[in-house]
């Protein structure tokens, strides 16, 4: 999987960089990775460049995850690429919301190199 | 674990079961993102000089805080392990990494059960560091106090809690 640009979206800069290190090490050959630290900066972000995946947290200050989700849909600034949920929120309730709203993953933290692997790829042969 | 409501609040057995879910968070946390083993410790925290507190606030099914104490050095092994880089300083990056991790064993405790998974939710993280503060939080029903090591390093987790009437 090569000539991948990703966007991470998470208030953590710490987990930015265990996303970005997670994705490489499930084989994903990232030539570039954006980062947000909120789902307006996400926004921003997406509406400047075209991002080949997009991994966004829930739970942030402002514009959390999920709205953030609901906007790139309504706006059309997914433009294809599939979204992945990684949060610490692990109820159903909460993984129907996500998808509800146009995620194509979810993956709980703490998260393996391998889960990341079995939910991403996949998602990025079939996009 | 699942179903606290099926339990009274008061009950022992609630405490023991949110003891044991703490303890498999805590060790599920440390094993997947930290690359580490993370055990309860015998002996109870102390600091000396700075400290750092990361504070999750839990609202819903039940509300309270789990607040996770720990001195700059052992901070700034969490922030090396989850990292692969070891910062020179207690920086924001430090407390970034703390907070990241009280909130996964929040998110991870919780999880455990299924009433919590779904009906209580987290804040995001706040982090405090100095050298002398003390955290206030309502009187709680529920109080469990653990300490755990890894490295040879310490830290202590508060959880304080009710469940909703």
């Amino acid at each position: 999987m090569s000539g991948i640009t990703v966007l991470i979206v998470d208030d953590s800069s710490v987990m930015r960089k265990i996303v970005e290190r997670a994705l490489r090490q499930a084989g994903l050959d990232l030539t570039k990775v954006l980062e947000a630290g909120s789902g307006r900066e996400g926004l921003e972000a997406l509406g400047r460049e075209r991002a080949d995946l997009i991994v966004s947290d829930i739970n942030m200050p402002g514009m959390d995850g999920l709205e953030f989700l609901r906007q790139i849909q309504s706006q059309g600034l997914a433009q294809g690429a599939p979204v992945v949920m990684i949060t610490t929120e692990s109820g159903e309730e909460h993984v129907r919301e996500a998808l509800a709203a146009g995620a194509q993953g979810y993956i709980r933290k703490p998260f393996t190199p391998d889960q990341v692997r079995e939910r991403v790829l996949p998602l990025l042969v079939s996009a | 674990m699942s179903g606290v409501r099926e339990r009274a609040a008061g009950e022992p057995g609630v405490v023991g079961a949110f003891e044991a879910s703490l303890d498999r968070a805590v060790d599920e946390v440390f094993s997947t993102m930290l690359g580490v083993a993370c055990a309860p410790a015998t002996s109870e925290l102390r600091i000396d000089g700075s400290q750092i507190s990361a504070v999750i606030g839990l609202a819903g099914a039940l509300s309270g805080s789990l607040v996770l104490r720990t001195s700059g050095a052992a901070a700034m092994r969490m922030a090396e392990r989850m990292m692969g880089i070891a910062p020179p300083e207690v920086d924001s990056m430090v407390h970034d990494a703390v907070g990241e991790v009280c909130n996964m064993v929040a998110g991870a405790w919780k999880g455990f059960d299924s009433t919590l998974a779904s009906g209580c939710l987290l804040s995001t993280p706040t982090v405090v560091a100095g050298t002398s503060y003390e955290l206030f939080s309502q009187r709680a029903p529920i109080r469990i106090d653990r300490s755990y090591g890894f490295d040879d390093r310490t830290f202590a987790i508060t959880l304080s809690c009710e469940l909703d009437a």
